[in-house]
């Protein structure tokens, strides 16, 4: 198809063609790229070795690269595409995407398609590709909350009038004037996807899709009130859980004091924290680590950013970092310039979204936070959470195409 | 239409404001905010902790396997290797190899295994291995197969000790098969003592400890003295190995070379040694010797031991099993009569006898031994003289004892010199001489001659000295300890303090530090360490010096150490025959002697001890052979022979008086053809008799051949006319016999005899052995060599 010359073309469509935001671009490629190296670097040993023991490398060192490679190109075209579209059409595919990840996640629990990993039920197989609904899931809350939430504005109008009379009127009309009336599809909604994925026994993937949808509710504007009783109330749950539930007793014991259970639960922090000090400042050098022969668990997977630590040095690993730090940053940048409210939530959602996920892995397997299983953004092994990451980063792209070009000064 | 009472909840302005401030604070949260702590965390870990975790990486990630060092050999004075190790292979079995060897892989169809096909391919692996290792090592089949088994196991040690022989077969099988990973050979060495028992307790042997683990180390002697000498410095090899501790293929890795021993050059001569050895098995069998013997040859002048035994020894070869056949034979006796307990308690106490070296650890009394180093005191301190006189009643009374002190010869030795004396061996005369001394100087004397104190040979074990305390000595109730301590008795002292006491005696009045080791060497051959003579102290002048050579010299040649006499040597020594009195209900004694050669300029001093030598009755002091029993009679003339071999071996030229010179050695000249008269001119000029055999004037035949060596004064025999000399003749026996009657019988055999041992005295000096046994067919004119021993009894205590 033709392109069309520009003054065929509506105003949205040009605004929909307008230049992609080249520094976030510059980010995500440099993270793409430097993730697939150290996933060559790191899965390197468990592939010429053939060390996972559910996976046949068939001793092929770059087995898990070439996986990797091929899913990053296929994310990097879908990120173009993405881009491409105009993000409005996001507002009305969010219902789709939001549903469709609904689906497959149920789809999880039908044998056929289900696939057990990590003791838990999460994974999903269709023909030759193998993803967890839950990352799906993310983005979709994401995008229908924006696409809900950024309408609060011209949907306000006129107030709904609530009969006084009668006693539901009254409740109801109390309910519109501290918020929470409105708020109630979007609890529905996330009540349903977070029951989904906690049967999932997935707490890792609850808590980023809680906190994602949590950002982009807190962007929209909903009372500050309601954060501060949640918070309270998580923490207040978080608290008796730590407490009351042997399982996650023992799992904070080990995130103090791994060294209670060196061959058992504590191994991997154990040798998670040998791989980043032994790298001291300017680590072992890259492709030089020795914590990947067979002694750090999944260190391709969610433990790769001590891989990073050891053979990058503390320096590396800052520099990796500060790279996350001006993505992040970079995202907010693009919400705050954003064309309307959608745009702006939309960023907010996933940049937020990509930001706690980057935090709650290094956190964890740095130690700084008790141990949970959350994949570092562009550098964990898993084609398809890095496609779908792409992706999300193609939406950001769309967005700071609309975004109006500063006036030359 | 809006409420004007109801403010609108918010305006787009006021909403899109907090979007805005909100999207800031995330901004700042979630873009700066929460790395903040990360970065503090990886300060912690990588910059504080950075050591305690590398170092924990280093521990994980590396393995160390240590590379033996060469032990050094230890060689004796002539450089002759005492011990010495070679390489030899531990044959390591990996199970699991073999199990992983098989790959299941290849025995899948369409994805199902073929388990069959596959048990087969394992079973096929496993019997290779079983078969050949029990055909072809004699390794015990069925163990093996459970050894296979046990799949989880990578490194099983099937011999630890392989020969280079097998090995080449282990090499050649498992590269044939293509299984050098499953079975392979992993050097390690062997110690081996090639001169077997010879020197045993000396050289010590290799065994484990509770902190050496798999490692041998010296236990005992040398081996476990010089250790740290031989042993050398382990090396290491660090390897980087991966998770699951196998050996990484690019991995890096490190040597630290092993640093092999030092070699150890003993002054014991292995000749020297065996020689002692010979002589105290001689002893133990002629004199039935029940409790064994010991004896130590030292080089006088400078402390040097050169031979060091006690009996019984064993084979440090095979440490772990008793040497001695008797020992053997009294432990199967007790297994017999008694059980396996008492057999096991009894091997126990023959082990610890056997490993026991005596000459150094095991005080003893010395008794008359020790009479010279009292006269050397009195001599030195000026309170006796050469040309004093004592006289001998047969005992002595000491106030305060119900009963004289008694002589060993109870009629007395009546008036005798000094010389006398000690040739007498007089106790009387000794106690007088005691009594002179007085306790302090004589205590004074025991220190001098370092008897209170170890003697710091470089050996481990050495014993202590067994003594009254000083006060009790030379207190006002030690005068009988003073009287005894004179001829040697009531106190105890180890055979290598009393040799190296009499060293000084005969040396010039040096104490010498004795020692083993004359030098260490790397493998090169430089020099590390080598002994220089050390002198303690001056006990007595040169002058007394030489006044004892003098008397101990009589003592060989006129006194109680005459059975030591061989002619050809000034050989001077003293006899001892020392009661023990410590062990109750035991009339035993310990029969020994001290001599050295030559008598002017001592090359050697040797100690030779028999300890209880058995009674032919309770009470009777005659061996059952009918030797009786004293250090002049059993010891003196094994020790004698002893000096005479060393001193020949070492080349001591042999110094003849006259008299004996015309018993010397002489070839015999041509007399064949010649005319009888001119012959017999011929031999008599030569130092020969003869006589003749046949009729006629030439001679046709002589015994012996031209050239041969025979003693002078020899007759030989001449055959005249058609008489020819017989082709073999019957060696006769001759123990008993005088020196003159052995002669003659041999003679008229047509053999001759050359006489060693005491060789003056006649009526009281018997033929003791001979070089051909009785009843050997012999060529005519063998030389046959007789040790003659006196008879005369040579008491002394």
């Amino acid at each position: 198809m033709a392109r069309k010359a520009k003054r065929d073309l509506t105003v949205e469509q040009q605004l929909a063609r307008g230049p992609i935001d080249l520094p976030f671009l510059a980010l995500v490629m440099l993270l793409t790229a430097i993730g697939l190296i150290m996933v060559l670097s790191a899965s390197y040993a468990s592939a010429m070795y053939n060390l996972d023991r559910g996976i046949n490398t068939e001793g092929d060192p770059l087995y898990y690269f070439k996986r990797q490679f091929g899913f990053a190109v296929l994310g990097v075209i879908a990120m173009f595409v993405i881009s491409k579209i105009d993000y409005q059409h996001f507002r009305w595919m969010s219902v789709f995407v939001l549903g469709a990840s609904i689906v497959l996640m149920l789809l999880v629990f039908i044998p056929y398609f289900g696939r057990s990993g990590g003791g838990a039920l999460r994974w999903v197989k269709i023909g030759p590709i193998r993803f967890q609904p839950s990352e799906i899931a993310k983005v979709g809350v994401i995008m229908f909350f924006a696409a809900g939430l950024s309408k609060r504005n011209s949907q306000l109008g006129p107030p709904k009038k609530w009969s006084k009379r009668t006693f539901t009127g009254r409740m109801a009309a109390r309910l519109d004037r501290v918020g929470l009336l409105e708020l109630i599809p979007y609890i529905l909604v996330l009540g349903l996807v977070l029951a989904i994925i906690m049967m999932q026994k997935h707490l890792s993937g609850t808590i980023l899709v809680a906190m994602g949808a949590a950002s982009v509710l807190f962007a929209s504007g909903i009372s500050l009130y309601w954060f501060l009783g949640g918070g309270a109330a998580l923490g207040a749950l978080l608290y008796w859980i730590a407490n009351n539930t042997e399982y996650m007793t023992m799992r904070l014991t080990i995130w103090h004091d791994p060294f209670s259970d060196p061959r058992g639960d504590g191994f991997q922090p154990i040798q998670a924290k040998i791989a980043i000090g032994s790298g001291g400042l300017l680590g072992v050098g890259l492709g030089n680590s020795r914590q990947k022969y067979a002694f750090l668990p999944e260190e391709h997977n969610d433990y790769i950013f001590p891989i990073i630590c050891e053979e990058l040095g503390m320096v590396g690993a800052c520099v990796i970092m500060a790279l996350f730090a001006l993505l992040i940053i970079r995202g907010y940048w693009l919400a705050l310039h954003a064309r309307d409210r959608f745009g702006t939530l939309l960023v907010v959602g996933i940049t937020s979204l990509t930001a706690i996920q980057t935090f709650f892995n290094i956190g964890v397997v740095t130690g700084f936070l008790p141990p949970t299983g959350i994949s570092l953004p562009f550098f964990s092994y898993g084609g398809t959470a890095l496609a779908i990451q792409l992706a999300e980063m193609g939406m950001i792209l769309s967005v700071s195409r609309q975004i109006a070009a500063p006036k030359a000064e | 239409m809006q409420d004007p009472n109801r403010k609108p909840r918010r305006s787009e302005g006021k909403n899109n404001r907090s979007l805005f401030r909100r999207t800031i604070f995330l901004m700042a949260v979630l873009g700066v905010g929460i790395f903040l702590p990360l970065v503090a965390q990886l300060y912690r870990l990588q910059i504080v902790e950075q050591e305690e975790w590398e170092e924990r990486a280093a521990d994980q990630q590396t393995q160390s396997v240590s590379v033996a060092a060469k032990r050094g050999a230890i060689y004796d004075r002539e450089g002759r290797a005492m011990a010495m190790s070679a390489t030899v292979y531990k044959l390591i079995l990996s199970p699991k190899g073999v199990y992983g060897a098989v790959d299941k892989e290849k025995y899948k169809k369409d994805g199902e295994l073929d388990e069959a096909a596959y048990e087969k391919a394992l079973y096929d692996l496993r019997k290779l291995i079983v078969d050949w290792v029990s055909d072809d090592l004699g390794y015990d089949e069925e163990a093996l197969w459970k050894k296979l088994e046990n799949t989880g196991n990578a490194y099983v040690e099937l011999y630890t000790e392989l020969e280079e022989e097998d090995a080449e077969k282990v090499r050649e099988f498992t590269s044939q098969n293509r299984i050098t990973g499953l079975l392979y050979l992993t050097p390690s060495s062997k110690r081996y003592y090639p001169f077997s028992s010879i020197g045993s307790h000396v050289l010590g042997y290799m065994g484990q400890t509770e902190t050496s683990g798999q490692n041998k180390v010296g236990k005992a002697g040398i081996e476990a003295g010089y250790e740290d000498a031989l042993s050398g410095e382990l090396g290491r090899v660090v390897t980087s190995v991966n998770g699951h501790r196998m050996q990484m293929i690019s991995g890096y890795e490190m040597y630290f070379d092993a640093q092999n021993g030092y070699d150890v050059h003993l002054t014991l001569d292995e000749r020297i040694q065996a020689m002692l050895e010979q002589t105290l098995a001689e002893g133990i069998e002629s004199y039935e010797v029940q409790n064994g013997a010991f004896g130590i040859a030292i080089d006088p002048t400078t402390g040097a031991v050169l031979a060091m035994a006690s009996t019984p020894d064993f084979d440090p070869n095979d440490w772990n099993s008793i040497l001695s056949d008797d020992l053997q034979a009294e432990i199967d006796q007790v297994e017999e009569e008694q059980g396996d307990e008492a057999a096991d308690a009894a091997w126990d106490k023959a082990w610890d006898r056997q490993m026991r070296n005596r000459a150094l650890s095991d005080a003893y009394e010395p008794g008359s031994v020790f009479k010279p180093l009292v006269v050397a005191m009195a001599l030195e301190e000026g309170l006796i003289s050469l040309d004093d006189h004592y006289y001998c009643s047969g005992s002595k009374q000491f106030p305060g004892l119900e009963k004289p002190i008694r002589c060993h010869n109870r009629s007395g030795h009546l008036d005798q010199t000094l010389t006398e004396a000690v040739e007498n061996s007089c106790n009387v005369a000794l106690m007088e001489i005691g009594g002179k001394i007085g306790a302090e100087t004589m205590w004074r004397y025991f220190e001098d001659y370092g008897l209170k104190s170890r003697t710091g040979i470089d050996l481990g074990g050495e014993g202590k000295s067994l003594f009254w305390s000083k006060e009790e000595f030379t207190g006002p109730y030690g005068a009988t300890s003073l009287a005894v301590a004179s001829f040697g008795q009531t106190f105890k002292i180890t055979p290598i303090q009393m040799i190296t006491a009499f060293a000084s005696v005969i040396n010039g009045g040096h104490l010498l530090e004795p020692y083993v080791v004359q030098g260490i060497a790397d493998g090169e051959g430089n020099t590390v360490f080598y002994h220089e003579t050390k002198e303690v102290r001056q006990v007595i002048s040169e002058s007394t010096s030489d006044k004892l050579r003098a008397i101990l010299e009589s003592v060989v040649a006129n006194g109680g150490g005459h059975n030591a006499y061989m002619s050809g040597y000034r050989i001077g020594g003293k006899t001892g025959t020392s009661e023990k009195r410590d062990e109750l209900d035991n009339d035993d004694v310990i029969c020994s002697f001290m001599g050295f050669a030559p008598v002017d300029n001592p090359q050697v001093l040797v100690l030779v001890a028999y300890d209880s030598p058995k009674r032919s009755a309770p009470g009777s002091n005659y061996t059952a052979s009918g030797t009786y029993i004293s250090g002049g009679n059993i010891a003196a003339p094994m020790a004698g022979h002893l000096i005479a071999n060393i001193l020949d071996y070492i080349g001591v030229e042999k110094q003849y008086s006259s008299d004996e010179l015309a018993k010397a050695d002489a070839p015999m000249p041509y007399v064949v053809g010649q005319e009888l008269s001119v012959a017999k001119g011929t031999l008599q000029n030569a130092g020969f008799d003869c006589r003749t055999v046949g009729s006629g004037s030439t001679v046709t035949h002589q015994v012996p051949a031209a050239g041969v060596s025979i003693p002078g004064g020899s007759q030989v025999v001449l055959y005249l006319g058609s008489d020819a000399p017989e082709a073999q003749v019957e060696t006769p026996d001759l123990k008993g016999l005088t020196p003159t009657a052995a002669k003659v019988k041999l003679e008229e055999k047509g053999l001759f005899m050359r006489a060693t041992g005491v060789a003056s005295g006649d009526a009281a000096i018997t033929a003791s052995s001979q070089s051909v046994n009785a009843g050997t067919m012999v060529s005519p004119g063998t030389v046959v060599e007789v040790r003659f021993v006196s008879t005369i009894e040579y008491g002394d205590q």
